[in-house]
This record gives structure tokens, sequence and C-alpha cells, in this order.
């Protein structure tokens, strides 16, 4: 697994493009959700500010590199390469999604940590950590998913659409409206659940035992995910 | 490819390693069927290859060799029958790619990486140990180590695919269609290092389009045609199943050839024998004796390539 962990870091790296739509513009973007932490916790509150800050590197960096760089290698045949070799299946995959859940991981604990540092400390940081893991969780096992549909790094921009737009928008709707409406569908929506828990965790509006039990959707889509990426991911180009 | 001999070096023989003093077929094939939806790919496919040989899979486009190899490779499950590589399921991969190098057919490199990080990757997931130096010496890429992928030429890829399969110096190295895209100097190189794996005692086993390299190098050739194995057998076992070719110009009043003959296109006369040596003999004293001279004169062996343009052409016997 770590060689290809390896490998897959030292493509990142030198490939221009990935290292901008995946690495530096969702950095680029929590600086502007930051700098406006006024206006948009006026909207909804500074736990929104931190829900949309983890999201956006949940969607743009750890989802979309995930898929992007999943299509890439198995047009280029790479994932079949891989697979001549003693590497089991799920080695291979860990060894390639590891350095950008790595990287996402850096990028949401300084982004939320300098967020803290400018905007406030988080209620229960605990919490806080639980619930940006959780939400990792589901936009991984998306981007796995999302890759078994995905042909190319080129249709990347048009699968990871769906989810991309539509986890910022739950997040945006959760965050400015609240749950108290709707509550159920909005929590049942990817991205709802993670979106609260981490509100809650960051304005530390809710008792921990109602804050908990919203885990149970997020993982749910976890759940799902992996299920569909059970049956959608294929390891060769369709002939 | 310099100094091959040096470069390859020698190794215990690993077959008697790992196996003992009697190993069974290193690949086993038995009633193999693989299918795309309705479609039959391979159907019915059954051989053995046996320790230390070269066995080639040669057959026309769509025969189904390349299927009937990712079955093999472990990269695709049978539909029906049964496949052994060194006795284990060839999807068991732990098991089976420490003692198996896999030369891919299409090239399967990541284009950021290096030729050194390329191989180095694939060296160690293999489960076999080498250095990465000696191995890109003997396909002559030394001076591409830090090259990247994207930068290579299609032969230089080819080259760095073969380098992946003779890594640690396999037991059993799966050709597919290896010197596609090579030069003539690279391939004759690449053969030279097979020939040096086999005095090590590695079994190959080997697709290809030139069918002069199977007839060159394969100990044993199995022809597919339409998923099903149509012949197999040494070369010379293949080849004596049709006739060799004498054929020449006869001047203008020349008296009839002493053997059965047909005339072609043109007044150039064939004769197809099964014994070429006594018939030419017996053409060539017909021919002193009535002072004829016989332009043209040309008298070549049965090829592989007459075996597989015959086998193209026949249909295929319906299976009960």
């Amino acid at each position: 697994m770590f060689p290809i962990a390896r490998s897959e870091l030292i493509q990142l790296f030198r490939n221009r493009a990935v290292l901008i739509s995946g690495l530096i513009m969702p950095v680029a973007a929590s600086i502007y959700f930051i700098y406006n932490r006024d206006v948009f916790s006026r909207i909804g509150s500074l736990g929104f500010v931190g829900a949309l800050l983890a999201l956006t590197i949940a969607v743009f960096t750890l989802y979309a590199t995930t898929v992007t760089a999943l299509a890439a290698r198995r047009q280029s045949l790479f994932l079949k390469r891989l697979r001549s070799t003693a590497a089991s299946d799920p080695a291979i995959l860990a060894g390639l999604v590891l350095p950008v859940v790595g990287i996402s991981l850096v990028q949401v604990s300084f982004v939320l940590g300098v967020f803290a540092v400018v905007g406030g400390r988080p209620a229960d940081t605990a919490l806080l950590v639980v619930a940006v893991l959780a939400g990792f969780a589901m936009m991984l096992a998306l981007g796995l998913a999302t890759a078994g549909i995905t042909n190319s790094p080129e249709h990347a921009q048009v699968t990871t659409l769906p989810v991309s737009l539509g986890v910022i928008a739950v997040a945006s709707w959760v965050g400015i409206t609240g749950t108290e409406s709707l509550a159920a569908l909005k929590r049942a929506l990817p991205g709802g659940a993670a979106t609260e828990l981490v509100v809650n965790a960051w304005d530390g509006a809710a008792p921990l035992g109602d804050s908990l039990l919203l885990l149970a959707p997020t993982l749910g889509w976890v759940i799902v995910a992996i299920a569909l990426a059970s049956r959608m991911f294929r390891w060769e180009p369709r002939r | 490819m310099e100094q091959l001999t040096e470069k390859v070096g020698a190794v215990p023989d690993r077959r008697l390693l790992a196996g003992g003093a009697s190993p069974g077929p290193v690949i086993e094939v038995e009633a193999l069927n693989v299918t795309y939806g309705d479609f039959p790919a391979v159907k019915d496919l059954s051989f053995q290859v046996q320790p230390g040989e070269l066995y080639a899979l040669l057959g026309t486009n769509g025969a189904g060799k390349t299927s009937a190899l990712e079955v093999i490779e472990g990269h695709r499950p049978a539909s029906s029958g049964r496949v052994r590589v060194f006795g284990q399921s060839p999807t068991d991969r732990a098991a089976t790619r420490p003692r198996m190098g896999i030369m891919l057919q299409e090239s399967g490199f990541s284009a950021d990486l290096t030729v050194a990080e390329s191989l180095r990757l694939i060296g160690r997931l293999s489960g076999r140990s080498d250095r990465v130096d000696r191995v890109l010496g003997v396909v002559d890429l030394t001076r591409k180590a830090d090259t990247r992928v994207a930068q290579l030429s299609g032969g230089e890829r080819r080259r760095l695919d073969f380098a992946t399969a003779l890594y640690g110096r396999p037991e059993l190295i799966i050709l597919d269609e290896p010197t596609t895209g090579l030069d003539i100097q690279s391939r004759d190189a690449l053969w030279e290092a097979v020939d040096q794996l086999r005095e090590q005692g590695s079994t190959i086993v080997l697709t290809t389009h030139y069918l002069e390299e199977a007839q060159q190098y394969a100990d044993r050739v199995g022809l597919m045609h339409q998923g099903t194995l149509r012949s197999q057998g040494t070369v010379s076992e293949l080849t004596r199943a049709l006739p060799a070719a004498i054929e020449f110009s006869l001047p203008q009043g020349a008296p009839a050839p002493p053997i059965p003959f047909a005339t072609r296109d043109g007044g150039a006369v064939l004769i197809e024998t099964f014994e070429l040596q006594r018939d030419l003999k017996h053409l060539l004293d017909w021919a002193e004796v009535n002072m004829l001279e016989l332009s043209g004169l040309s008298a070549a062996p049965t090829r592989l390539d007459d075996v597989f343009r015959d086998i193209g052409t026949t249909p295929v016997p319906d299976t009960p």
C-alpha cells in the first residue's frame, strides 16, 4: 500500500491541473470564507462557516480529486498494471486514496485551525473531529462510487458535479435555515447531517447525545456509497 | 542492450527451490470458457505449459488468445473451466505474482512517474527482489532512468514493460506481443534476454503476431481460431501436416516434370510435397538429364505462416 501511496503522491504533485483544481482552489475558497466570516456567520452562524470550510475541502480536494485520479489511473491502464502485481485490490485502492486523504486532513486541520484562531474556538473540539471524519468518510465513499461511472479525468468534471453541488447546496440550506423545519429530509440528504453536526460542535447549541445521533445518516451514506462502489467500480476501461 | 550475459547473471534454479525435483505443469488450462454476454470468446480451451518451456499461443484477430491470457494472468474470471498457475488460482495474486512476471499488451504506466520510479514501484509490488539499475541495463533504459514515462517513445515503453516482467527473474514470464513497436535491434536484444532467462529455467508464455518469432523460439505452439484451440504441438509437428512447396519456371517446349505438379497463372510450376529433400533431388536430377534450366527455382519448407493461413481458412467444426 505504501509504495503505491508514495507514487500517487508524486503523481499528484507533478500534475499541475490536479494541484491547482484539487489542492490550491479549495484552500483559496477557504480563505475567502474565513475572510468574509462575519457575512456568513450573520446568515447562519460561526458553525455554518466551519461546516462550509470542512465540506469545501471534503468536496473539492477529497471527493473530486479521488474521482479524477482513479479515472485517470484506470484510463491509462495503471490500475491493471498494479493488479499485475502481488498487491491486493484493497491495498491498491487504499494506496491510491491515501495521499489525497492525508492532504485533505492536513488542509482541513489548517483551515479550521486558522478559523478557530481568527473567528473563535469550537465549543466541542472532539465532536468537531468526529463530525469532520464522518463527513470525509462519506465523501471518500461517494468518490469511489462516482469513479465507477467516470471514464476519464475530463469526464470527472461532469460526473462530480451533482454530488459536489448537491452537498454544498444541502450544507448551505441546513446551515442557513437550521433543522427546525423539514428536519428528516435535511438530515437524510448527503451532507445535511454532517453540516448540522459541525454546526453543533462549533456553536455548542445541542446536547451531545442528540448530536451523536446525527452520525447515523452520514455513516448510512458511507454504507450506501460503498455498496454502490462495490457494484460499479471497474479496474479497466470499458471495451 | 549490450552485455546481456553479464547483466542477466546466473541465479539458482527456483523450480527446484520452490517445488522440489519433479514439478508439475506451470500452467494448466482445462475446458476454459470465456463469454462476453452471449458471445463465446474462448470455447473449451485446454492446454498445459511445462516448466522451462516456451509456449506460444497464437491466433487470428479475435481468436480469443487475449481473453485466455487474461484469465491466466488473473485479470479476468473464467466463465467456466479451470485454470491453475503453479497449482494455484491465478487470481490469488499473493501466491502467484512473486513467481510470475507479466508483460502486458498495453503499457499501463503513469505518465508522471519516471522510468526508474515506475520499475521500482511495480518491482516492489511484485513481491520479487532485484536491482532497478540492473534491470534497466538489460533493457537498455539506463540513460532514461530519470525520464518521465510521458516522454518515452513507444518502443521504450515496451522495453520498460519488458523490464517489469523480468524484474526479479521470475519462474514464469508472460509476454503479450512483446516485440510490437520494437526496432529490429531491440527485438534481437529482447530475445537474447529471454534466451538467458530460459537458460536459468524460466518458463515463457508468448503471444505474437510475428510468426517467425514463434517459429524460431517456441518449443510448442497452440493455434487458436474463433475461440478454439485448433492445433497444438512443436513447430515441426504443426508444419508436417502441410506440404512444402517447390516452384520454378520451365522453358517453352520442355517435357513435363516427373513429379505431380500444378501450373500457376503465368506458367510457373508448383510442386507440393511432404518429401521436400527427396523430390527436390529427383527434380534436379531430371533437369540435369534433360539439360533444362529451372528458372526462378525456390524450395521452401512449410512455415508456421502456412499453417496459420490454413487454419484461418478452415471452418471451425461444430462442438457437440
